[in-house]
Order: structure tokens, then sequence, then C-alpha cells
């Protein structure tokens, strides 16, 4: 089979981007806050911004004196770092995996400055969002974008889009894993960065600190193209540069802007004029080469002069980002095949119904090979609940959320069917007190998330009674605490356990009583439990014994009658 | 069609009265050249951004940024359909099948090659909008026809000089193409190449299919009635091993099928895929067989309590899918092939009439009843449904005796 042929579309993005008016938009909004800025006050170090509304949407445009943002981001040689752990504002990005991160400190400080004034609730809007600045201004943006994303609805509501003019790079490898770990988040930057401006270049420095997050449209008087990729994206901004380095006078550069989102919209109309170097075949290439062309990178009418090694190192990169993309987590995909174990488990539960002893208790005593089948459906069905529940948490809150609802279902299922297995177990290891010392992390985090969705209301209570026979006990747990009354009683009967303990014996088999029965009252256990042969039906049997026939109470009035046991099953209690 | 028309309004209206007055009569019709040049960017504006979301589709691009642009600019829904004949100034007819080839031809073929070009070349486009009597009669006593492809080998550079490809290079550069519209050509091409593979694969899973839909046809179905119960009954007890196998068949299924759609949903297929009659006669035969054994498992495990009933939110793609293509091919009305479902209908009834009564649903009933009949004298029903033991009889026993007594069933009920 043919390897598929492999694109690159920086190009078409880009031109796909410059297309609405939204670049446009956003530099007039920009250079309005210059023009009214400058008229009120002197350069200064400060940002200033402002809401602008035009009919389609929303523009929030944060300003900064360029002459200023190049001196003042680079700071003491640029290493300026403010680590997250220092501050809260963006903590709801560190993960497990991620626990920290770096932001430049000067942009940090600028956002913080003005973070109070900042609108809170523009996302109520229907508008869709822009947020844009230029220099400084653009890393304030792209910090305001962040902080806005904490609490954002990607199912209900449209993305902010953040653009920035020129702005430096703003933080360090924690960062930008911590962004494109989610390509909707990753999807909310774009940076324009024109070949003559110095800014977006200044912090990239050898040591390599800082790195860029979201897509870069990079920009030549020939066109411009998109990148992803942050490596490539670092190459192509240090071999694009073509002002002189030294001082640069920073407002003619910021007019650059100005012409570049003015021109660009009828570029587009035009053909590109690359030339392609004899002998390229291969898809890829001829697409990086088209992309490099429009930044300016390739000798107009000698193509062969194309400096190779960045169109290798560029090919690679491309090539590296297709693969990992395609490695992306998708539960779906494995979930058929888990149903199939489910069925399987579904069926044991069935036949040991049909024995008079109950799964729990069928698979506790281990006494048919179909016991020992079941383990192999156990584990399969464990491992991927496991590697699911895992990959949830691993998710910030709000892109988690989304996550565990879709799989609630399920998961509930598989907890309510698996964890008695693996209740019995632990007992049969002789150990005790399963919920609170032996209960695996990841059913304790399905039956958190279950009690934190709201349920859907009008359930209609009649056909829980009707169908009480096929559901599966609602508490996972349920034989935790029959094992734990089981070993209560033994410590009642048996010699050697002071009187203390018999007491305490005492009162948490009271307890037991009343949740067992309230329980039962709701038609929320599993009729399975009054089988001859069950755990639950050996408690009683003992429970009886040790509190005398004369004992009375709710519990033992329901169990005393062996009659009550099938109307339970038919809901007619 | 590819700019909204909100845009190019107002030169629009000039362009269209230019052209109704030159067809009436063609020396004394003229245009403001600035109207006709802004007509022509805006639309080529408007075509560029829908030609390169769709390239960057067809590039296999995952950035989500797309997406964020795309709240920002509506796009154009239309698609081009058929063959299309492109005919260059020289005489050359360039013949294209391939629907998204062609959307990204129809933008690049009409490329500046600078922007002074704008205004004259505006004016030469609305002059050759008559010229196609023409141009056509030239072409046909030529006949110099080009076929583009297969495109996903086309060359990318127009110096290009490897025989065989040489008349298909010097169409391309009749038509003008730049290196970036060779390259979207060539993106369309491998789309194409890649769907017709994904198709190939799909189609091996066929025996797989048979196989699992043949147990269920035969061998389960004739253990259902020599039990003397229906299927979907016998399935909803779940009480021998063969109701077991059952399952895990009706499992296995869904795999299958659920991947077929999640590759349809994704534009992974070739367009023609749901319209191929073998496909529509294995996903209705699938539908009849398997449908009414999920239909059983969902009302067994009381799903309907946590989703809602079946019929509106559970019921799962697969079968919506096949539906539709049903109807689509047989010219039906949407909705009305909808024999699959009438268990999911009858157990949404019982539980109504549980907490209504009879009168507030007799209207859904007599549906039902007119449908049965219908369903079973076109045999897409089962007859099993009227088995003695099967849940619909038991239930239809229930209905009031004057129901039961003018209801149209009531012959079918009976034997």
């Amino acid at each position: 089979m043919t390897q598929t042929q492999l694109f690159s579309s920086g190009l078409e993005l880009a031109n796909f981007v410059v297309s609405p008016d939204i670049l446009q938009q956003a530099w007039t909004a920009i250079s309005e806050l210059y023009k009214e800025t400058s008229q009120k006050e002197e350069p200064s170090s400060s940002v200033k911004f402002k809401i602008y509304e035009p009919l389609n949407c929303t523009i929030i445009a944060f300003f900064t004196w360029p002459a200023n943002s190049k001196d003042y981001a680079q700071g003491n040689g640029g290493g300026d770092f403010v680590s997250s752990s220092t501050h809260t504002f963006f903590k709801f990005l560190c993960t497990k995996d991620n626990p920290e991160f770096s932001i430049n400190k000067p942009a940090l400080e600028l956002f913080t400055s003005i973070f109070y004034e900042l609108p809170k609730s523009v996302m109520a809007n229907s508008k869709p969002l822009i947020i844009t600045g230029n220099s400084l201004g653009g890393s304030v943006a792209s910090l305001f974008t962040l902080s806005l994303l904490e609490n954002f609805n990607f199912l209900t509501a449209k993305r902010p889009l953040c653009i920035t003019f020129g702005s430096p790079l703003i933080g360090d490898e924690g960062l930008q894993e911590a962004i494109s770990k989610y390509a909707a988040w990753s999807s909310c930057f774009l940076h324009v960065v024109s070949d003559q401006d110095p800014v977006p270049r200044v912090l990239i420095s050898q040591s390599g600190v800082y790195k860029p997050f979201g897509t870069f449209l990079l920009c030549s008087k020939l066109g411009c193209s998109c990148f992803e990729d942050p490596q490539t994206i670092l190459e192509l901004l240090k071999a694009t540069y073509s002002g002189s380095p030294g001082n640069q006078d920073p407002n003619p550069v910021f007019d650059v802007y100005g012409t570049f989102v003015k021109d660009i919209n009828r570029k587009v109309i035009c053909k590109d004029t690359t030339m392609l170097p004899e002998r390229t075949t291969q898809p890829l290439r001829a697409c990086i080469i088209t992309q490099l062309a429009a930044i300016g990178l390739v000798p107009q009418q000698q193509p062969h002069n194309i400096d190779i090694n960045i169109i290798t190192k560029t090919e690679k990169q491309e090539k590296k980002l297709a693969l990992s993309k395609k490695q992306v987590f998708d539960p779906s995909t494995k979930l058929n095949q888990v149903k199939v174990h489910m069925a399987n488990l579904e069926w044991y539960k069935k036949v040991a119904k049909d024995k008079k002893i109950g799964y729990y208790d069928s698979y506790k005593n281990v006494s048919h090979t179909s016991d020992l089948d079941v383990i192999k459906d156990m584990k399969t069905l464990t491992c991927y609940w496991e590697e699911l529940v895992n990959e949830a948490e691993k998710r910030p809150q709000t892109v988690g959320a989304s996550l565990r609802t879709r799989w609630l279902f399920g998961g509930t299922n598989y907890r309510r069917m698996i964890e008695p297995l693996d209740i019995a177990d632990y007992y049969n290891k002789g150990k005790k007190d399963y919920i609170n010392q032996g209960r695996p992390k990841h059913y304790i985090k399905l039956e958190q998330w279950l009690n934190e969705t709201p349920k859907p209301a009008g359930v209609p209570n009649d056909s829980m009674k009707q169908n009480v026979a096929s559901i599966l006990t609602e508490d996972s747990c349920f034989w935790a605490h029959v094992e734990e009354a089981l070993i209560s009683c033994k410590m009642l009967t048996g010699t050697g356990s002071s009187e203390m303990e018999k007491q305490s014996s005492r009162d948490s088999l009271f307890k037991f009583e009343n949740y067992a029965y309230g329980l039962m009252k709701n038609y929320a256990v599993s009729p399975e439990i009054f089988l001859q042969g069950s755990s639950f039906m050996q408690w009683w049997r003992e429970y009886e014994k040790i509190m005398g026939t004369s004992y009375s109470s709710e519990l033992s009035k329901l169990m005393k009658d062996f009659r009550n046991y099938d109307k339970y099953a038919t809901g007619s209690l | 069609m590819l700019a909204p028309i909100s845009s190019i309004k107002l030169e629009f209206q000039k362009v269209l009265q230019f052209l109704n007055a030159k067809s009436v009569n063609l020396a004394h019709a003229s245009i403001d050249t600035f109207d006709s040049s802004n007509f022509y960017m805006r639309v080529m504006k408007n075509a560029s951004s829908v030609v390169s979301h769709a390239a960057c589709n067809l590039m296999g691009n995952t950035n989500l940024l797309l997406e964020t642009v795309s709240n920002f600019i509506p796009l154009s829904p239309y698609k081009p359909f058929g063959t299309y004949v492109f005919c260059t100034g020289n005489g050359k007819l360039v013949i294209l099948r391939n629907p998204d080839a062609i959307l990204q031809l129809l933008f690049y073929s009409s490329q500046l090659c600078r922007e002074e070009e704008c205004t004259d070349i505006a004016h030469r486009s609305l002059q050759q909008h008559f010229g196609y009597e023409n141009d056509l009669q030239e072409s046909f006593q030529m006949l110099n026809e080009v076929y583009l492809e297969p495109l996903e080998q086309l060359p990318l550079s127009s110096d290009s000089t490897i025989s065989d490809i040489a008349t298909i290079n010097s169409a391309l550069n009749d038509l003008g193409l730049s290196t970036k519209a060779r390259l979207c050509l060539c993106a369309a091409g491998e789309l194409e190449k890649r769907k017709t593979r994904n198709k190939e694969s799909i189609d091996l899973k066929k025996p797989d299919i048979e196989k699992a839909m043949k147990y269920l046809e035969e061998g389960y179905r004739s253990n259902c009635e020599n039990r003397g119960l229906g299927c979907y009954d016998a399935f909803k007890l779940q009480e021998t091993h063969n109701d077991f196998n059952a399952n895990v068949k009706r499992l296995e299924l869904a795999g299958i099928w659920d991947e077929i759609i999640e590759m349809l949903k994704r534009y992974e297929l070739p367009d023609a895929f749901e319209g191929l009659r073998d496909w529509v006669l294995l996903g209705t035969r699938y539908r009849r067989l398997v449908e009414p054994l999920d239909i059983a498992n969902y009302y067994k495990h009381l799903k309907n309590e946590d989703t809602g009933a079946y019929m509106i939110r559970g019921r799962p793609k697969r079968y919506r899918f096949t539906q539709r293509w049903r109807e689509h091919v047989e010219k039906m009305p949407v909705e009305s092939s909808g024999e699959s479902c009438f268990w999911a209908k009858v157990e949404e009834l019982r539980i109504k009439i549980s907490s209504q009564g009879f009168d507030p649903i007799k209207e859904e009933i007599l549906q039902l009843e007119a449908q049965v009949q219908n369903w079973i004298n076109y045999e897409e029903l089962d007859r099993d449904v009227l088995l003695e033991k099967s849940t619909f009889k038991k239930w239809w026993e229930g209905l009031p005796r004057e129901h039961k007594l003018t209801s149209h069933i009531k012959d079918l009920m009976v034997s």
C-alpha cells in the first residue's frame, strides 16, 4: 500500500486567515488607540487598553509604546522570569504532569497592573471576541486571553481570537506545553510577525528558554505563511529577520504592520510566482518551498540557491507534528470491544444467579472455571477505565469536564458491576476496611463524578420497582459493608475481644441494619442479595443468632418473612 | 456563488444591468471600470477564503485556528458537482470531475498575475461571459481535450519535461496555474485516492458482516421460534446461552458499522458511498435484523430512565444513517422507513398508557396499527411479532375491548 502523501498547508491557512478583515479591524483598533493615547500622553512604559464594538465582533485592544517595548521586554538580558508557583493567575494551567512554568516578568507586571480594570464578563456578549495588541501590548493581550480560557465553556460559546502584532515571546517550555496540549486553547492565538520587526526576536537567546505557542503568521513584502511547530517557528524567526541589528527606530516598524494589513488583502488574488527547483516532486517539499518563498527566504530568480538545510529541517518537523497529532487519546475506538467484556460479565452474573448464589459469592468462593475466566474480562475493563480516568484527570477542569460526562454512564455501569469483584478479592486476602484503605483511585473518581453531575429530573419511581430484578446495586461498595458487618459479627461472637470492641461492633451492626433497610426501601439494591448462598444471607443468619429471635427491627421484620424476598424482586414489597 | 450577496450587492446589481443590456443590445452596453473591478475583487476575495479553507481541509490541516477564524466569516456552502470543462484561450478544453479540484480551479484559473491587471481582467471576464458560443465552436473543431487525471500525479513545476505529462503540463500552463494552485489540485487528488482506499478496506469487512448477520437470521431466529418467542422477547429475557451469543454478535456488528459511520462523518469515504446499492441493501438488512435487539437491550437496562425515550435520545447513528440511505435511494419521504423501530414505539406506548391511560394515547395507537398493517403486508416487519407470547400481542390484548373490535389489525392478531 502506497504511503499517503503529506502536505503542509501553512500557506493556505495564511490565506484563509487574512481573507476576512479581522486583521485589518484589529490593527485599526490598535492605531486608533495609538492616536488617542499619543494625543493625551507622552511615551511611557505603561499599557493602555480600550474596547471597540464594530458591527460583527467585539475588539479589546492593548497598546504599548513601540519605542520602549524592546528594551523593556529585554529587561535584564531577557532572563527575568516569574515562576507560576509565585502567582495565582494561571494556576489552572498546571496539571499533574506539568506542575510549573514561567512567564516573562515585564509582560506579567504590565498585565497585573491593569488586571483589575479589565472586564471579566465580556464573554456574555454573543458577538465573537478579538483581543489584540502590539509589542508588549500583545503579550498582555495573550495573558488576558489565557485568563479568559480558565472558565470558558468551549461547548456553548465561540472561541475568542487573540491577534498580536510584533510581540515578544512570553513563556518557557512549561507554558508552551500547557497550552499546546489542548488544540482548542492553542487555536485561540495568532501572532503576526513582520520580517523587519526586531521585537519578536528579542527573547530568542542561545539558551533557548523562551518558547512560542499558538500559530505564527510570518510576513514579508512578498506575502505571508502560517507555522505551528515551535521549533520551526524559532528557526524561521531567526532566519527571516531582515532589519539591521543594533538600533532600530521602532516607529516605521509600527507602520509596517499597517501597510502589510492593507496590502495583504489584494495579494491573495494574485498568483504566487514561486519557481520550484528541478525534480521537486514530493508535495510536502513543494509546499514548504512555497511557504518559505512567501516569507522571503527563497531567492527569486534562482530557486536552486535555497538553503537546503532549512527545507529539510522544516520537513522533518512537519512529519513529526503530523505523527504526534495521530496519537491523541480517543476512548471511543475501544468502546465496542469493552462492551463485549461487559456482556461477558453480565452473562456470568446471570449464570451465578441461576445457581442460586449470586455472582459476588460465586467469585469469592471460586468454585467453577467460569469464576476464573471472568478475571480476564475484569482486567481488560479495569485497564481501560483506569486509563480513561487518568486522562480525564490530566486535563484541566474545563477541558476534562466534557470527557467525564460523556463516559459517565459507561463508567458507572462498570463500577457497579466490577467493584464488588475487587472487594471480594480484597477481603479474600484477609484485609479489612476496604472503603478507607483499599479502594482503588479510579472507583473513587468515578463515584465522585457521578455525585457531581446533576441528575435528570422526573425519573418515575414506579419503574424502579418494576424492574428491580435486573438492576445492579447502586452503591458499588455495598458488599464491603456486608463484609465489615460479617467481621463485626465475628467480633461479637468470638473470644478475645474487649468490651469496648464489642460495643463498637454492635454500633456498626446497627448502622449497617439501617443502611441495608434504607436501600431496600428505595429498591436500590439488587434482589440477588436474597439468594440462599449470598454473603448477605450468611450475615443475616449469624446476626439473627446473635440478637435472638425476639429481636425486632424494621429490617428483621422484612427479613424474617421469606416471601418478602420474592416480593422485593417483583417490586411489590 | 462563492461570495455572500451582502458584500457584492451594489456592484452585482450594476453588473447584472450591464449583462442584461449587453445581451439585448450588443454594442451600446458599458459599465464603469471601477464597478467592474470592484466586483471582481470582491468576488475573488471571497472565493479566496472559501478555496483556502477547503484547501486546508484537503491537505489534512488539523489546526483549530481554522475553526476559530471561521466564526468571523460566513463561508459559502456551495460546491460544484458533475463534470466541468475549462476553456483555455487557445482552444484547449480541460476536463475535470473531482469536485474539490474543480472548486480550487475555479479560483486559481482566475488569478491575476499582477495587481495592476485587475481592471483589465475584470472587464475582459465580463465580456467573456458572452463569448461561449464562439469559443466552443472553435474548440469543437480542434477537439483538443485534456483530462486532468490522475490528479495526485500532477506536475508541480511548470517546466517539467517528462514526456507523458507534457500535455497535462501545457494545459496547466495555459490555464495559468501557479505552483500553489498545482499543489491544491494535487491535494484534491490525494484525498480522492485516500477515500477510494478507505472504501476498499471497508469492502473487506463485508464477509464479517454477512457471517454475523447469518447467525442471527438463521441460527438465532429458528432457536427463538422453537421456544415460541420472537427474537425481541427472547433477547430481552436473556435466558439461554444462545441469547448471550446473539448479544456478542450484536456488539460485533455495532463495532463494524460504527466505524463505517465515523468515516462517513469525517468525509473519509467517497461521496457516492451512501448511494451504493449493495451497501444500502446490506444496511437495511442489518437495521431490520439488529435494531430490535438494540432496543431490547436499551429497555431491559432501563436506559430510558437515564437518557429518555429510545427514539429521541438513544438511537445510535448507525441506524439513523442506514435508514436515511434507504429513504434516499427509494425516494421515500424522510422518517417514513421506521419499521425497525417498531418495538421502541411499543415500549413507549406501554409506558405512556400506564401513566396516562388509554384515551390520550388513542391517536398514536391507531397510527401504529396502521403502520403495522403496512409493514407486515410488505414483509418489512417479521411475523414473529404476532406470536402468542410476544410482548406486542400481550400488550395489545390488554387494550380496551371496544378498541380491539374496531381495530384495523384485529384480523392479524387473531391468526
